[in-house]
C-alpha cells in the first residue's frame, strides 16, 4: 500500500486525482482466483449486490474469499446466483474501496482527503455537531440523514431518528417505488406481494424483469406456462420473450389500463361476487370510467396499440383463472404514476385477483421481534417538512425532490446544517445532480459511510469506510409472504483494512456523542433541565435514553443469538447459523428438477389469509385536496412531440445495480460504457450512426453519449442506462466512462407521494 | 469414470451473464471480453419498424466446447498436447502447448482461446481440475444460472438425469455436418 501522506500532497497540486486511498492505479487490475481442488469452508451469506438479497454460499480459501455459489435452502432465490451476485468478490477486493476513515482538507467535491484514525473521524464530527445542534438551539432535526435500500436501515434510523431525534430522514423510496406501494396501500390496504408462479396470464407494464432481475418473480416467470404480455415503449429482453409484445408511446400505460378497466365494466367481465363483496364506490368508478368513455379506440390513439389488440388482451385477462398485472417496482415515471398505479390494482381486483393465487396476495409474512430502545423525547426537534404540498407521502422516507429544493430555496422552516449519508449515491441517484452539489455545499457537516469513494463521498466532510457484506454479520431478516422464511446475513471474513460494519460505526459514533449532544439539550430542553433537577445529571441520562450506542452494548452476533433463540428457539438460530436460512419446511424441501426446488409444500402456501380489507375504487382525500380520487386521463399525459425532440427514459443494463456496481471490473467487461438508445429512422435522419457522439439537450444540461440506433425503440424516444458517467476520480474503473443520466433528467415530482418523475423530459440531440 | 456431458434448454435463457460471471470466478479466468471458456451468442432476429417488429422468441445460444467424440483440436495439435482424460473430457497437456493455435482453427465452434496468463490455448473442461476435482457434481454455470437450464451429467449413467431428459426430449447438436459428434445437446 503506497499512501501519499498529506506533506506529499502540496508537492502535487495540479493533480486532482490524490487519493490516499487508491493503493496505484499503476498496479495490475485485480484478477480472478481459481478455486482450487480441495474442500474448504463454504459460509451462508446474503448478498447485497443488488435489493433482491439472494442467498449464496461463499468459499474460502486461506482466508480469500474464491467463489460465490447460490444456497439452495432459500425460498426467495430459487438456487440461483446472478452475474452480480458472482461478482461480489470483486466488491469486495475493489483496489478502490474506501480504507480508512478520511478528513477532507480540499475543497467539497475535489477528492483531497487525509488519512484519519477513527477517532480522529469521531471527534472531528462531534465538534462540528454540538456547534451546529447548539446553534440550531436543539432543534435535532438540523441533521437530516439518508439511507438507500438495504440492511441495517432501520436500525440507522433508529440511531439519528430515535437517538439523535432528527425527523429528517430520506430513503430512496420517492426515487423508486413510493407511488406503487402507495396505490396499493390505499386501494387494498396492504402493499401486498404479487403470486407471479401462480398466475396463469400476466400483464406488465415497463417492468424489465430480466434484465432487472427480482427474486423470485424473474426465476419464476422463466419456469412458468402463463401467458405474458408486455408492454414497453423499448423493446427489452423481456419483451422479446413475451408472447405478446405491445410497442407503446411512454407515460401511455394508463390509458391502457382505463380502457382495459372501460372493456370490462361495458362488457361486464369483471368478477360480479368478488366485487359485491369487497368493493367500496363500485358504482362510481363505472360511472366515471363510462363516462369518459375510455373506450379501446380511444386508447388506441394514446398508445398507439390497436383497439382490437386491447379488447383481446382485456377479454383474455378476465377470461383466466388466475390473471395478474404485474404492478412493478421503480415505478416513477410520470405525474399519473399514482394513478397508473392504481388503475393496475384495480384491474387486478374487478378480476378477484386478490388474496388468491395468482393475484396480489397478502401472505403472512414472518414477524420479528423489535428490539425495544429508550428514546428520548426533544423538546426543539422540529418535524419534518418535505411533505408539505405532498398529499400522502411515505412518513419514512419522505420526498428527496420536495426536500431538496426546500433546503435550496430556504422555505424550510429551518435550515439543514449536516447530513449523514449512508448507502446511498445521492450525487448520482436523482435528477438535477447541480441540485444536489449545491445541496450538499450548504452543508456545515457532510459526513458518509460507504464502501466506495462515490461521487457523493467525495462531497463529504468526514468519510467513514464501512465494510461490505461479506464482511459482517446482520439482524435477521423476515422475507416474502407467500413463502415466508428467515435468512440471516453471516459474517465471511474479517473486514479489510481498516472499515468497520454499521453497527461498530454507530457504536463509536454513539460514544463520542451521547454525552456533548446531552449537555446541549441541557441547555434549552426545559423537560430535561426539570428531570436533571429531580433525578440528577446521571440518571436524566440513563434514564432519559441519551445513551446513543444502547443498541451497541452487544455485538450483532449476541443479538441475534438472544433474539432469535427467544422468539424462536434454537433449532431456528443454528439453520440460520448453519443454513443462512429458516422456515417451517426445510426438511420438506424436494428437487423438482435440476437443482430447481419447490419449496413450501402447495396447501401450505400463504394464497389466501382470514383478513378484512375494502377495494377503494375512490380516495376522497385526494378530492378534497383537489386530485382525481379515482384514475383519470388528462390531456397533458397525451404523448405528443414535435418531430425533432425527444423524451428521455431511463432503465438499466442487466450487470448494473444503478451506480452501486459502477466501479465493478468483472461486470465492466459487459459494458464498460453507456449507449443512448434511439430509434433507427430517427437516427437516419440526424445521419446518425453506432457509436457516434451525440449531445443530448435538456432544460437543465447536456451530456455527450455514444448512439445506439435500434429499431427497438419507439420514435422520438432516447433510452439512457442508468449508473454511468462518474465524476469521482477515485473510481478508476468507472471515471468519465459513458454519461448520466440525471445530469440532465429534470427534476420534477409528482403530488401524491412526492416521487421523482423520471420519464417527464424532453431533450433535443446533435451528433458531433 | 464418467462420460460426461451436457443439455441445454436453450430457449429458457435470458442472456444474464451469470454462467459467464461464475465461470472466470471459479476457473480463473482472466478478465477481458475475448477471454472466456464460454459465452451467449445472440441470435436476435427482431427486424422490421418499430410499431411492427417481428420478434424472434428464441434469442440466446449457449456457447462453449461442444466436447467432440470425434474432436478436430485433437487431431490438429502437432504437439500431441490435446488428450482425453477418464471422464471424457478433452483436456491439454500444458506443458506441451506451445500455441500453434492448430487447434484453434480446426475447431469448428470457436470454443478456444488464448490464456495469455498460462500460455495456452483454453476452453472449457467442465470445471474439471476445481469442482469435479474435489468431488462436487456440479459445473459453476450450471449451478448459478437462474433458469436452471443446463443439464450435467453422465451420459453412459442411464439414471443421470441428462441421460433421462435426452431420452424424454429431441434435441440436435451444433453443425452436424463437420461430423464431430458433440456430447452438448441443445433440447427442443
Amino acid at each position: 500500500m503506497n499512501i501519499i501522506e498529506t506533506s506529499r500532497r502540496q508537492f502535487l497540486q495540479g493533480s486532482v486525482s490524490l487519493c490516499i486511498y487508491a493503493t496505484s492505479t499503476l498496479s495490475s487490475p485485480w484478477r480472478t482466483t481459481k478455486t482450487s481442488n480441495k474442500k474448504t469452508t463454504n459460509t451462508p451469506y446474503l448478498c447485497n449486490m443488488c435489493r433482491n438479497k439472494c442467498a449464496g454460499y461463499a468459499r474460502v480459501e486461506n482466508g480469500i474469499i474464491t467463489k460465490l455459489n447460490p444456497n439452495h435452502h432459500f425460498p426467495k432465490s430459487r438456487n440461483m446466483l446472478c452475474q452480480k451476485g458472482n461478482a461480489g468478490i470483486q466488491a469486495i477486493y475493489d483496489e478502490d474501496r474506501l480504507k480508512y476513515p478520511l478528513i477532507r482538507i480540499g475543497n467539497r467535491g475535489d477528492g483531497r482527503y487525509k488519512r484519519a484514525t477513527w477517532d480522529e473521524a469521531y471527534e472531528y464530527i462531534k465538534e462540528k455537531l454540538v456547534t451546529i445542534i447548539d446553534e440550531q438551539k436543539d432543534n435535532r432535526s438540523t441533521v437530516a440523514y439518508c439511507n438507500g435500500e438495504g440492511f441495517n436501515k432501520d436500525e440507522y434510523i433508529k440511531f439519528f431518528g430515535s437517538k439523535l431525534g432528527s425527523a429528517n430522514f430520506l430513503d430512496e423510496g420517492s426515487i423508486c417505488l413510493n407511488t406503487k406501494l402507495g396505490a396499493t396501500q390505499l386501494t387494498i390496504g396492504d402493499v401486498g406481494e404479487m403470486d407471479v408462479a401462480g398466475s396463469d396470464y400476466m400483464i406488465i407494464s415497463g417492468a424489465n424483469r430480466y434484465e432487472s432481475l427480482i427474486t423470485p418473480d424473474s426465476v419464476d416467470m422463466i419456469h412458468s406456462k402463463q401467458k405474458l404480455v408486455v408492454l414497453d415503449p423499448r423493446c427489452t429482453v423481456t419483451a422479446t420473450k413475451a408472447d405478446e409484445y405491445l410497442p407503446l408511446y411512454p407515460g401511455t400505460d394508463l390509458a391502457f389500463c382505463l380502457s382495459m378497466i372501460y372493456i370490462a365494466l361495458k362488457e361486464e367481465l369483471y368478477d360480479k361476487k368478488y366485487v359485491r363483496e369487497y368493493f367500496d364506490d363500485f358504482k362510481k368508478l363505472k360511472s366515471h370510467i363510462l363516462h369518459e368513455k375510455y373506450t379501446s379506440k380511444w386508447a388506441e390513439s394514446k398508445t398507439h396499440i390497436s383497439a382490437k389488440k386491447i379488447e383481446q388482451i382485456t377479454r383474455e385477462f378476465f377470461a383466466a383463472s388466475n390473471p395478474l398485472y404485474y404492478l412493478g417496482r421503480r415505478s416513477v415515471w410520470s405525474q399519473n404514476d399514482f394513478q397508473l398505479r392504481r388503475a393496475m390494482v384495480l384491474i387486478n381486483a374487478l378480476a378477484g385477483s386478490i388474496n388468491r393465487k395468482g393475484g396480489i396476495i397478502f401472505g403472512k409474512p414472518i414477524k420479528l421481534d423489535d428490539e425495544a430502545i429508550n428514546e428520548p423525547i426533544y423538546d426543539n426537534a422540529q418535524g419534518r417538512f418535505d411533505l408539505d404540498g405532498i398529499v400522502y407521502g411515505s412518513q419514512k422516507g419522505g420526498s428527496w425532490l420536495n426536500f431538496r429544493q426546500k433546503v435550496l430555496d430556504k422555505t424550510a422552516p429551518y435550515p439543514i446544517k449536516a447530513m449523514f449519508i449512508r448507502k446511498h449515491n445521492i450525487m448520482q441517484n436523482m435528477p438535477n445532480i447541480a441540485k444536489t452539489k449545491k445541496m450538499l455545499e450548504m452543508m456545515d457537516l457532510v459526513v458518509v459511510l460507504d464502501t466506495m469513494p462515490s461521487d457523493t463521498a467525495m462531497m463529504a466532510d468526514v468519510i467513514l469506510p464501512e465494510c461490505t457484506y461479506l464482511e459482517r454479520e446482520d439482524m435477521v431478516v423476515s422475507f416474502n409472504r407467500l413463502e415466508p422464511s428467515l435468512a440471516l446475513r453471516n459474517q465471511v471474513i474479517e473486514p479489510l483494512y481498516e472499515s468497520k460494519s454499521m453497527q461498530d460505526i454507530l457504536k463509536g459514533l454513539g460514544k463520542k456523542l451521547s454525552v456533548p449532544l446531552f449537555n446541549v439539550s441541557a441547555k434549552y430542553d426545559e423537560d430535561l433541565q426539570e428531570s436533571i433537577k429531580e433525578d440528577g445529571m446521571h440518571k436524566a441520562f440513563v434514564e432519559g435514553g441519551y445513551d446513543m450506542a444502547e443498541l451497541y452494548h452487544y455485538t450483532t452476533t449476541q443479538r441475534n443469538k438472544k433474539l432469535i433463540t427467544k422468539q424462536f428457539g434454537k433449532e431456528v438460530y443454528n439453520s440460520l447459523k448453519e443454513k443462512g436460512v429458516w422456515y417451517p419446511y426445510m426438511k420438506e424441501q424436494k428437487e423438482l428438477f435440476n437443482d430447481f426446488y419447490e419449496y413450501y409444500p402447495p396447501e401450505k402456501r400463504f394464497y389466501t389469509v382470514d383478513k378484512r380489507y375494502r377495494v377503494k375504487a375512490s380516495l376522497s382525500k385526494l378530492e378534497k385536496a383537489g386530485f382525481d380520487a379515482m384514475p383519470t386521463w388528462h390531456k397533458r399525459y397525451d404523448f405528443n412531440l414535435h418531430e425533432d425532440k425527444f423524451r428521455v427514459i431511463t432503465g438499466r443494463y442487466v450487470t448494473t445495480t444503478q451506480s452501486a456496481t459502477a466501479n465493478n471490473v468483472m461486470l465492466k467487461d459487459f459494458h464498460e460504457e453507456n449507449f443512448l438508445w434511439i430509434n433507427d429512422n430517427d437516427a437516419k435522419r440526424f445521419g446518425i450512426e453506432k457509436g457516434d457522439s451525440v449531445v443530448v439537450m435538456s432544460s437543465l444540461s447536456s451530456i455527450v453519449i455514444k448512439a445506439n440506433p435500434t429499431n427497438k425503440i419507439a420514435p422520438n424516444v432516447l433510452w439512457i442506462p442508468h449508473g454511468f458517467g462518474i465524476d469521482s476520480q477515485e473510481m478508476t474503473n468507472a471515471y468519465a466512462k459513458g454519461a448520466s443520466d440525471n445530469m440532465i433528467i429534470e427534476d420534477k415530482f409528482e403530488k401524491i407521494y412526492g416521487c421523482a418523475t423520471m420519464h417527464e423530459t424532453n431533450v433535443i440531440i446533435r451528433k458531433i | 469414470m464418467a462420460n460426461y456431458g451436457m443439455a441445454f434448454d436453450y430457449k429458457l435463457c435470458i442472456n444474464c451473464h451469470a454462467c459467464e460471471v461464475a465461470c472466470k470466478e471459479e476457473n480463473g479466468i482472466d478478465l477481458g471480453a475475448k477471454n472466456h471458456r464460454l459465452w451467449i451468442q445472440e441470435d436476435a432476429a427482431v427486424s422490421g419498424d418499430f410499431w411492427n417488429l417481428e420478434r424472434d422468441k428464441v434469442e440466446f445460444m449457449q456457447m462453449q466446447c461442444q466436447e467432440c467424440q470425434d474432436a478436430p483440436c485433437m487431431a490438429a495439435c502437432p504437439n500431441g498436447a490435446i488428450y482425453r482424460d477418464e471422464n471424457g473430457i478433452v483436456r491439454l497437456h500444458k506443458d506441451l502447448c506451445d500455441l500453434t493455435r492448430a487447434c484453434m482453427s480446426a475447431c469448428p465452434y470457436d470454443a478456444r482461446y488464448v490464456d495469455e496468463k498460462n500460455h495456452i490455448t483454453d476452453k472449457c473442461i467442465f470445471c474439471a481440475d476445481t469442482r469435479l476435482a474435489r468431488g462436487e457434481t456440479t459445473t459453476a454455470c450450471q449451478i448459478t444460472c437462474p433458469a436452471k437450464l443446463r443439464y450435467f451429467g453422465d451420459l453412459d449413467d442411464p439414471e443421470s438425469e441428462i441421460s433421462k431428459v435426452l431420452t424424454s426430449r429431441k434435441y440436435f447438436t451444433l453443425k452436424p455436418e463437420h461430423k464431430t459428434k458433440p456430447k452438448l445437446f441443445y433440447l427442443e
